[in-house]
């Protein structure tokens, strides 16, 4: 099968924006998981304060 | 043979027409309804969550109204207002539409649930089945009042931003899906009534087609009777403060008027101009008779963007109730 440089110049345009969109997903998914464990770590840490009454170092 | 010979081998679809399924226009005011519902909703939320989770209500619509393009290809191509989209153009095909919505939906939702919570993503999730599947496959073909039930797709939004923003849905969230569930119908028929003939060749029972433009002239201003209040609601239960009573109880005043006039013109008795000749309408580009049609169908954008406008800015400057 021979593509035509019009076929060839779609599929490369397309495979850049695909390839651009899993980049961008991969960063979202790595700063939702980062702000998670943020979150988690801060209501534990709250947690632990308000039942020994101290404040966490 | 000829045909064969003449198609590309493989897609010439560019990313230009992946972004044109995505119905960008509906998705900028998905973006900014969704984005007042959480900034409206009590207490604080991570900037970088609320810009994701609104990222993620923006893509699972579009991708909705991906799905229903690759649905609805053939009727699109039946009618002027959408015989330009990219399935029904022939510029991508049916299969990768819908691939595209599929997954998309999937990754938004899935995203949704991790970065903010899954009531969010659920509700995301049911927009999604409820627009692609409920509206577009049983509803919009079987019965005239398929604009009123199917609305409700688009009143979601800032129900989703809400529980984005606090894991729970309030009545005052549903308050927010009100105003846009109301404001659909005379919105949606206001536009069918100067493309009726559209609606009809594509076999849509869109009100003006079934009841006739008399009745749709009736209803609008019924609904119209219905939706200025609950749209001036958020004012008196701590919602909105003065700003948005003020553009509440004005721009209400302005569409019931619009409504009132359109109620007594005679918009849609006779097709517009540009569909008797069947080619592309211009934003006036109607009989002088369908004009009070054209004028509410654009102040209701309007209004709607002035309302969670007003909204939007209470809350971000502290000026709200």
């Amino acid at each position: 099968m021979r593509l035509t440089p019009e076929e060839l110049r779609a599929r490369k345009r397309r495979n850049v924006w695909i390839a651009a969109a899993l980049v961008a997903f991969i960063v979202l998914v790595f700063g939702t998981t980062v702000l998670r464990l943020q979150q988690n770590q801060a209501s534990e840490r709250a947690l632990l304060e308000a039942a020994t009454g101290t404040t966490a170092q | 043979m000829t045909d064969v010979q003449t198609q590309p081998a493989i897609s010439t679809a560019q990313p230009e027409d992946f972004f044109q399924l995505l119905k960008p226009r509906v998705m900028s005011l998905v973006v900014f309804t969704a984005a007042t519902g959480l900034v409206v909703a009590p207490g604080s939320i991570n900037p970088l969550v609320a810009a994701i989770a609104v990222l993620c209500i923006a893509v699972g619509a579009g991708a909705a109204g991906a799905l229903n393009m690759a649905l609805e290809g053939e009727t699109d191509a039946l009618m002027r207002r959408t015989r330009g989209r990219p399935v029904a153009a022939g510029r991508v095909k049916k299969n990768d539409a819908m691939a595209f919505g599929v997954i998309l939906s999937l990754f938004s939702v899935m995203l949704l649930g991790m970065n903010a919570n899954w009531l969010a993503a659920g509700l995301l999730a049911m927009t999604i089945v409820y627009y692609a599947g409920f509206y577009t496959l049983l509803l919009k073909r079987r019965t005239p009042q398929n604009i009123v039930i199917g609305g409700a797709a688009g009143a979601f939004p800032p129900v989703i931003g809400w529980a984005a923003a606090t894991g729970q849905a309030p009545w005052q969230a549903w308050l927010l899906f009100a105003i846009i569930f109301l404001w659909t119908p005379p919105h949606s028929w206001a536009l069918a009534l100067y493309s009726a003939g559209d609606y009809a060749k594509a076999g849509i029972p869109m009100m003006p087609v079934a009841k006739g433009a008399k009745s749709t002239r009736l209803q609008i201003l019924l609904y119209t009777l219905v939706f200025v209040p609950v749209a001036i609601a958020p004012a008196f239960v701590g919602l909105g403060g003065l700003i948005y009573l003020v553009v509440s109880v004005a721009g209400g005043l302005g569409f019931l008027g619009l409504a009132l006039r359109l109620y007594r013109s005679r918009a849609g008795d006779e097709p517009d101009k540009a569909e008797a000749v069947g080619r592309e309408a211009a934003l006036y580009d109607v009989r002088a008779q369908a004009k009070p049609a054209r004028d509410l169908f654009a102040f209701s954008i309007l209004y709607l963007m002035a309302l969670f406008s007003a909204l939007l800015v209470e809350a971000l400057s502290g000026l709200g109730a």
